[in-house]
């Protein structure tokens, strides 16, 4: 499937493929496999031996990456418009081509243990990673993305390649382009790039891994020395992105805690969340998030304590918010700052090629909407009731997964 | 790319990059108020100065004020860097008077109040007890230890010394605020929807009867000389990765070596996927996620340094690696195509930044705040594209001299220590 987006500001035209395959289609004992194939599919293909990419797209003055989500795998360039049609041979070369070899597997093993690696030295993500394994008892969403170390280190490279094999084709794929030029030649050229590869047979069913109700709270601890400011995080179960109810959800999280992120920032200040826990000195940051996603997730709240506060207290104080926002309309004048917060920050993505291209890709691959007006429109529509319902729905004890992150002293 | 500049009496400079189709404009307000302007010894009183500037000022509580920015939907911080303290923004096209009134209300009148700077001080001891275990916070504040004398602006990071945090006044602060936030040498850049009239009005408000109502602080700055290789090791306990620093003081972004300085950190470092260190270290040896080199621009010696995350046991080697690569740029063995490859990935990345009002509000900054002239973005690309081979050669041995570097690492215990 193939979308076009005018973006005619700039001499730039950004280009992504979107394959359906992420921590999603893994069981356990394949955990991560789909982000280590996409650490290969910058190894080179026989039209374009390792490097070449990387030397070709650099010359272009590109952007260009890639990541992998629980839903997806995605790759990227951003490049002048004139060098569009190369990006698209690239991107079509690697689809069906890539040479995923043994000396290459290996090579890049210890690279992807490094990227671990460095996560693990986050308490934010220890905590996290944990969280989710504990929310989840069926789903493959517990699993995470990356992948636990000891099963990136038995990856190989055949289980590898029949993984691309079977869900890197164009009928497994989106490709979103947005850029300077009409958008129905950028599509038509995208189409003519990626006409003639062939189809996966071997797609088979979406994975099916319902996730039963949760009965009651569950709770962790992980204690580390390797961070000094306590955490504390909450996990909800919450709906996927094409339920009704995911435009009011993303405003519920506006409301609780901005849409920029971070306290040093002048931004998000009015949120409830903010007043309540970092005004009140409880905690440096705090934040709401709710992420489109194909299958049911979680709505997650989290908090960066400061150093003398206890976890019950900052717990406690977020739980009296989210009751208030599940109990009580916000107020107009709360819900103004809301709509006017999410519009801007939609404009402002948009405003940027890369952005617009990736914001449009993400609703079209969860089902969240149909275009990113479809998805405006939908946000535009939320009402103040709406807000207050959702939090009715999502916070509730029995669906409840607490973490706190306990500093240790160091031995 | 369309560029206008305006001048208020006042000093302050304005420039406007105006792009159609657009519905939001990136603003960027840089006032002559970073570390290089800190008084000597009071590493933290700028941060904080900015950070409490954002609490609310004389007509509005920190409570209204938050409601004021919210209401607009803009997002803005205030960042202070090694040269100046950079009030960052972006808001939809009808919102810019608003926005722009708000920010020279922060500016102009904050309230600065006792109970603001004590909040903004509990904020930031926590953050500075967080930095203590975090192992990229523990490389830069070492490194800069180890490089730069006490006295020098760059001796501490931003976020400043704990001793200097605990014991500021808010005398200090009102002080700070009066001798350093000041329309002459501030530079406004807007990018995006908002057309030049529409700026120019919207900044006469905010800013035109903005005044000077102190002399500026004049801050002596030493020099930083690497004059032998150091090596400091930090233990961060229950941590699985090592950050590693390799670096040496850079140059001014006025020196006129600064161009060939970019081609010469692209064809080393900058980039871990077209850079000669990120090919070997992550591509051929798998020894780190992630390499990166970066310079800083500044009226001074900003660091230029080499960051990498690897795993403890390598890492002695992926130090060596990185210096032997370096070794090889000192001897010329450059490949024509690498140095060819840099200089297009140079010049391209121009043309990619003008996608975003964001990217282009920060080129145009960098070109006002150095004073790099009026034809600097005809002259960039033509300069980048006649860096020598000679010239790479020269810049890394001048500034990059592998046998005089200052290397930490923070992280596990290391199976061998480096130095």
């Amino acid at each position: 499937m193939i979308h076009a987006l005018e973006a005619r500001h700039a001499p730039v035209v950004s280009l992504w493929v979107w394959y359906h395959v992420g921590g999603r289609n893994e069981v356990p004992g394949t955990t991560g496999m789909s982000h280590f194939l996409e650490h290969m599919l910058f190894k080179g293909t026989p039209s374009h031996p390792k490097g070449d990419l990387d030397r070709l797209l650099a010359r272009y003055g590109a952007q260009w990456n890639a990541f992998t989500n629980e839903d997806v795998t995605c790759y990227f360039e951003t490049i002048p418009k004139a060098r569009y049609a190369t990006a698209l041979e690239l991107e079509a070369d690697r689809m069906r081509n890539a040479l995923v070899s043994v000396e290459e597997t290996e090579a890049e093993r210890t690279v992807i243990v490094s990227e671990r690696e460095g996560l693990e030295n986050d308490p934010s993500f220890l905590l996290g990673e944990e969280l989710q394994a504990v929310a989840f008892s069926r789903h493959p969403y517990g699993q995470g993305v990356i992948g636990s170390k000891d099963e990136i280190k038995l990856m190989s490279r055949d289980g590898l390649y029949a993984h691309y094999r079977r869900f890197y084709a164009p009928n497994n794929a989106y490709v979103v382009v947005a850029g300077d030029d009409d958008a129905e030649r950028l599509a038509d050229m995208a189409a003519a790039a990626f006409a003639s590869l062939e189809p996966s047979k071997d797609l088979g069913e979406p994975p099916k891994a319902p996730e039963p109700p949760q009965r009651g709270e569950r709770r962790i601890l992980v204690r580390r020395a390797g961070g000094t400011l306590p955490l504390v995080m909450m996990a909800y179960h919450a709906p996927r992105a094409s339920d009704p109810t995911a435009p009011s959800l993303t405003a519920l999280a506006v409301a609780l805690s901005g849409t920029s992120g971070g306290s040093d920032g002048a931004s998000g200040r009015s949120s409830r969340l903010h007043r309540a826990i970092v005004e009140k000195g409880l905690a440096t940051d705090v934040d709401a998030s709710f992420r489109l996603t194909k299958d049911p997730n979680l709505f997650w709240v989290d908090a960066t304590l400061r150093p003398e506060i206890a976890h019950a207290d900052v717990e406690k104080a977020l739980l009296a918010e989210l009751d208030r926002i599940a109990q009580e309309p916000i107020t107009e004048a709360e819900f103004a700052r809301v709509r006017r917060q999410l519009m801007a920050a939609t404009a402002f993505a948009t405003d940027t090629v890369t952005w617009r291209a990736y914001r449009c890709g993400e609703i079209l691959s969860t089902g969240a909407a149909g275009s990113i007006a479809d998805w405006y429109d939908k946000l535009a529509a939320v009402t103040r009731d709406q807000i207050t319902e959702a939090a009715a729905a999502t916070f509730s004890e029995r669906s409840r997964n607490v973490g706190w992150f306990v500093p240790e002293a160091a031995d | 790319m369309k560029l206008e500049r305006r001048r208020l009496d006042n000093g302050l400079r304005i420039a406007v990059a105006p792009i159609a189709d657009l519905r939001s404009t990136a603003v960027l307000l840089a006032v002559e108020a970073g570390a290089w302007f800190e008084p000597i010894g009071r590493a933290g009183v700028a941060r904080l100065a900015a950070q409490t500037m954002l609490r609310g000022t004389r007509s509005k509580s920190a409570s209204a004020f938050a409601d004021a920015m919210d209401d607009l939907g803009a997002v803005a911080r205030l960042d202070v860097g090694s040269h100046a303290a950079i009030f960052s923004a972006q808001c939809l096209r009808d919102d810019l008077g608003a926005l722009l009134g708000l920010m020279a209300e922060v500016l102009r009148t904050p309230s600065l109040a006792p109970d603001d700077v004590e909040f903004v001080r509990g904020q930031t001891l926590a953050q500075l007890e967080r930095d203590e275990r975090d192992t990229r916070a523990v490389v830069d504040r070492v490194w800069r230890e180890l490089v730069y004398p006490k006295l020098h602006p760059f001796h501490a990071p931003a976020i400043g010394d704990a001793a200097v945090v605990r014991a500021v006044t808010t005398d200090e602060i009102r002080e700070y605020h009066q001798t350093a936030i000041r329309p002459d040498g501030a530079i406004l850049v807007v990018a995006g929807a908002a057309p030049t009239d529409v700026v120019e009005q919207a900044a006469q408000r905010a800013f035109a009867d903005w005044r000077v109502t102190a002399p500026r602080l004049v801050r002596k700055i030493p020099e930083a000389v690497l004059t032998a290789t150091v090596r400091r090791t930090e233990v961060v306990p229950d941590k699985t990765q090592s950050d590693v620093l390799i670096g040496w003081p850079g140059m001014p972004r006025t020196d006129p070596r600064f161009v060939a300085a970019r081609v010469t950190n692209m064809v080393y470092a900058a980039d871990t996927f077209a850079s000669r260190a990120g090919n070997v270290i992550r591509d051929q040896l798998g020894l780190a996620y992630y390499v990166f080199s970066g310079m800083g621009s500044s009226r001074g010696q900003s660091p230029w340094i080499v960051r990498m995350g690897v795993n403890p046991q390598n890492v002695n080697r992926a130090i060596e690696v990185a210096l032997d690569e370096l070794r090889k740029v000192t001897l010329g063995d450059i490949a024509d195509d690498d140095l060819a490859l840099a200089k297009d990935k140079l010049v391209g990345e121009l043309d990619v930044a003008l996608e975003s009002p964001g990217g282009v509000a920060s080129m145009v900054m960098e070109a006002e705040l150095f004073d790099l002239g009026e034809d600097h973005f005809e002259r960039y690309p033509r300069e980048l594209r006649a860096v020598s081979k000679e010239q790479v050669v020269d810049t890394a041995r001048t500034f990059l001299p592998p046998e005089r570097h200052a290397a930490v690492v923070a992280g596990p215990p290391l199976p061998d220590i480096a130095a």
